[in-house]
């Protein structure tokens, strides 16, 4: 049980991460991100492109062996290539469509096509295959009550540290709280003369970068796959939902008890020879909860039916 | 009293701390047409909205007929014979006014699945003597002509005829209109005036919610005021308009 | 009907995408039509429930795989097949045609289960819940080896429909050395198109039909005039699913073996990518749609062997979802309505 447990804190920090970067996106720009998973994987992938030995077999476009640069330093420009590649999407995507004034249903299905195009655009040019970041096996240590490896344990620490960091910055910056003014209402913010445009903008890169993190996470923990944000996509809405939707810190404890509550059950008497099945009982919590407490844990109520 | 038709027992409604509707007690006769008027934000069209099931109240409750309708959802109630208009005319923009006469005046079982799967000859019959009803309704309100025309072609003041025609179709015992007049232009306002005379006089219960108070005055029965939720004159039209507390309330904001 | 310029251009587009099969191929070209055509035929079906949801009600369902599995699972395992790891063999069942009806069924009331508290939903909630109860279906499927046969599958069950399948395709067949097996598929689920067409435009123009429109335009109406608009849509999300489920079977018996990895979320956006195509609300226009599609999917291929040598499995499905995906976004972005819907008509907004 407490393995598990473990387990479940590491699964539940990186759909953590995740779900506050799509819960800050869906707060401000009110789109249900499909291709969310995608900027997930993209940080991993980065990570291994830069990371990995230069004589390795990993091949990226078929012909590009990876650059072998230092891990940590592979980190930071993985963070900040899926920060641009947020700003991309936002500038030449999302941004003329809102300016187009295109449904949010018609948004959505765009999300999900976008979503299918980059995961197996990773398939055909990054890496079909199981990949692993280049750091070596470590033996299983004690920290409180949990097993894991001294790595796992720095993501578990780095992981809630970049919770506080968003805490603090969303309750005491300018930016922060332009950014939850966007969100009560974007008519209102631009009569006090907040520019959306721009706080949507930075929304998208810091909500990517996040997102990027959390994919770097789950790649240290487990491995890099082409479509392993879309493997948890599910998962991190169901923490979203479970939250609050819209709410950044509903969003952190959401996604961590569904990590916890997936990894947990499956010591569950009821259960047992049934592990292929965890992810169902999440998903099943969250529908339950879209429909008798849509506000989730600790958000508003919302219209949404 | 063997008159009364509804009544409205401690019914109370707020959004987000802000008083809607407050009225302790309230009977509503048979046959009679009254109007409820006050200013903007007085609860009228809340009032509305709880007696037809669109909102749930915070408190109280509401019998028709002698039978609990408080918890009641809007579909059910309307089958009781109570049917209701819009303040914003809801049309069915994309169907043609003969559609949406006809769908209105359809019963339940004509619209089901399975009869129309199967299409029984006596569903065709049916049909046809909808439509004929359906003709029958746009002859009295004079949009015979706009027939075939999609509904979002209308006039506003086309629209709210359509609706109220849409009404009309259902048979109802009661009739909630909801500002019948708003955005209508003069000659239009005296036809539904009269239309709005005619049902009343056909046995029709009718309760409206309208800003013109000059239209109000002339046909209704009893006037009810609200003000801030709560009721705070309740009378014959004359005994209304020389009330103290509805000028002061009421006309006292000076610009109405 | 009216000979407009979308009309003429569906049908010169989707003649063209047939010729193409012909211009590309220099061999087997029949064999590959006929293949196009039964993938067409079947998820031209599965599209067309789709657009009793989407394009007739405006319900965002992207659970619709889910309503294939139903009907697809019921269906097998009510009629002679072999399932598990060990293959283990169940030799009686159900005559074919009444556990079909019963599959159908199945599905449609999985859509009533699914439904009955999910409808009222906001689209976009309404989305997350349709594609999450579709993996938890997949999922329990693949849990419940004793039951479906797990992630070992079902097979041996294609004799059920097999043994129906009539003379005039055995000598059809023999001329153009084609596979009868699966041009009998093509054909039942091209016929399943006709009846379910005439089904559906028969139902558009009587009072079901105009009482959904209604709802489509303004709930709160229809529900003031004493209609139940939730049963409505109810009656509608049972009718795709039914739709889908006889879609899941052909797709089953089509592939000769029924496997869970069929019903993941991408088979799904199959069905999306054919119903915008086509056109969002336009009855007929998913099964133009979904021929163009298979078309350019089978053609896919031979842009892969451009772009990479010797191009495996992997990067096949690579280049074939790249244009899926490259596909949903510029139509939804360009042309909504895609080529048959009417654009006026579309429910893009949340209400």
């Amino acid at each position: 049980m407490l393995d598990q447990l473990g387990n479940g804190l590491l699964l539940g920090i990186i759909i953590s991460v995740a779900s506050v970067a799509l819960s800050l996106l869906y707060g401000v720009t009110r789109i249900v991100n499909f291709a969310h998973g995608e900027v997930i994987a993209l940080g991993a992938i980065v990570t291994l492109f830069f990371s990995a030995p230069v004589d390795s077999k990993v091949l990226f476009l078929d012909r590009f062996s990876p650059l072998g640069v230092s891990f940590s330093t592979s980190v930071i420009i993985a963070i900040l290539f899926c920060g641009l590649f947020g700003a991309l999407l936002e500038l030449f995507l999302f941004r003329p469509l809102r300016k187009a004034e295109v449904g949010n249903i018609a948004v959505l299905v765009v999300t999900i096509g976008l979503s299918i195009f980059i995961r197996h655009f990773y398939l055909l040019f990054a890496t079909g295959k199981v990949q692993d970041f280049p750091l070596g096996l470590e033996r299983r240590q004690t920290y409180l009550f949990f097993d894991m490896t001294p790595r796992n344990f720095k993501v578990l620490i780095a992981g809630l540290v970049v919770m506080i960091i968003i805490g603090l910055f969303l309750t005491f910056t300018r930016m922060g709280k332009a950014m939850r003014a966007v969100r009560d209402s974007s008519e209102l913010a631009s009569v006090s003369g907040i520019n959306s445009d721009n706080i949507i903008l930075f929304t998208w890169i810091s909500s990517s970068m996040l997102a990027g993190l959390a994919g770097i996470f789950q790649a240290i923990i487990n491995d890099v796959r082409y479509n392993m944000g879309f493997l948890i996509l599910l998962l991190i809405f169901a923490g979203t939902v479970l939250g609050g939707i819209g709410t950044s810190f509903g969003a952190m404890v959401g996604g961590l008890l569904i990590g916890i509550f997936v990894q947990v059950s499956v010591a569950l008497p009821f259960m047992e020879g049934h592990t292929e099945a965890k992810n169902a009982v999440a998903l099943a919590i969250m529908i339950l909860i879209l429909l008798f407490r849509p506000q989730g844990i600790f958000g508003e109520k919302e219209r949404i039916s | 009293m063997s008159s009364s038709l509804m009544r409205v027992n401690n019914l109370k409604k707020s959004f987000g701390g802000v008083k809607a509707v407050d009225i302790d007690n309230l009977i509503f006769n048979k046959n009679e047409l009254t109007s409820i008027i006050g200013p903007n934000g007085a609860g009228k069209t809340t009032l509305f909205d709880l007696i037809s099931g669109f909102q749930e109240e915070d408190s109280g409750e509401i019998f028709y007929q002698e039978k609990n309708i408080t918890k009641s959802q809007p579909h059910k109630i309307a089958r009781l014979g109570m049917v209701r208009t819009f303040q914003l005319t809801k049309v069915f923009d994309r169907m043609t006014v003969l559609e949406n006469l006809m769908f209105a005046g359809s019963n339940i079982s004509n619209d089901s699945l399975f009869q129309s799967i199967i299409q029984f000859p006596k569903q065709k019959n049916y049909e046809n003597s909808l439509e004929e009803e359906a003709l029958r309704v746009m002859k009295d309100l004079n949009i015979e002509q706009m027939s075939n025309a999609y509904a979002r072609e209308l006039s506003g003041g086309q629209k709210k005829l359509l609706e109220l025609g849409r009404s009309i179709i259902r048979k109802p015992d009661v009739l909630l209109l909801d500002e019948p007049l708003a955005g209508v232009n003069p000659k239009l306002t005296e036809e539904i005036l009269e239309i709005i005379e005619k049902l009343s006089n056909d046995g029709i219960t009718i309760l409206m919610v309208e800003h013109n108070i000059e239209a109000v005055m002339k046909i209704s029965e009893r006037v009810i005021v609200l003000a801030e939720g709560s009721l705070i004159a309740d009378g014959l039209p004359q005994e209304v308009r020389e009330n103290k507390k509805v000028i002061e309330a009421y006309l006292g904001g000076g610009d109405e | 009907m009216k000979l407009s310029v979308k009309w003429i251009v569906t049908v010169v587009l989707t003649s063209f995408s047939i010729y193409m099969v012909f211009a590309l191929n220099p061999e087997g070209q029949l064999r590959i039509l006929f293949n196009v055509l039964t993938f067409a035929g079947i998820y031209g079906l599965a599209a067309i429930g789709l657009n009793v949801h989407f394009g007739l009600t405006g319900l965002l369902n992207f659970g619709h795989a889910s309503f294939m599995g139903v009907g697809a699972y019921v269906t097998l395992l009510l009629i002679p097949h072999a399932a598990g790891r060990e293959g283990q063999i169940t030799e009686t069942g159900l005559p074919f045609l009444l556990a079909l009806v019963i599959g159908i069924l199945s599905a449609s009331l999985f859509g009533l289960l699914l439904g009955l508290p999910a409808i009222r939903l906001r689209g976009d909630y309404l989305a997350i819940v349709t594609i999450a109860a579709a993996e938890i279906f997949r999922l329990l499927v693949r849990d419940l080896e004793s039951v479906t046969g797990g992630v070992y599958g079902i097979i041996n069950f294609s004799d059920s429909l097999q043994k129906y399948r009539p003379n005039f395709i055995e000598t059809f067949v023999s001329k153009y050395d084609l596979n009868a097996g699966q041009i009998w598929v093509g054909f039942l689920s091209w016929v399943s198109i006709f009846f379910v067409l005439l089904l559906l435009k028969r139902l558009n123009s009587s009072p079901w039909g105009r009482a959904l429109r209604a709802v489509r335009e303004d709930e709160d109406a229809v529900r003031a005039l004493g209609k139940n608009a939730v049963w409505l849509k109810l009656q509608s999300f049972m009718l795709g699913a039914g739709i889908a489920g006889l879609a899941g079977v052909f797709l089953a018996f089509n592939y000769g073996s029924l496997q869970t990895t069929l019903f993941v979320p991408l088979l799904t956006f199959y069905v999306w990518a054919i119903m915008i195509l086509g056109g969002v609300g336009s009855l007929s226009g998913p099964v133009f749609g979904s021929v163009i599609f298979w078309v350019i999917i089978s053609e896919t291929d031979r842009l892969a062997a451009l772009i990479f040598e010797n191009a495996n499995g992997q990067q096949l499905a690579g280049v074939r979802f790249v244009l899926v995906g490259l596909l949903i976004m510029i139509l939804m972005i360009f042309r909504p309505s895609g080529l048959l819907g009417k654009k006026e008509e579309l429910l893009l907004n949340v209400k």
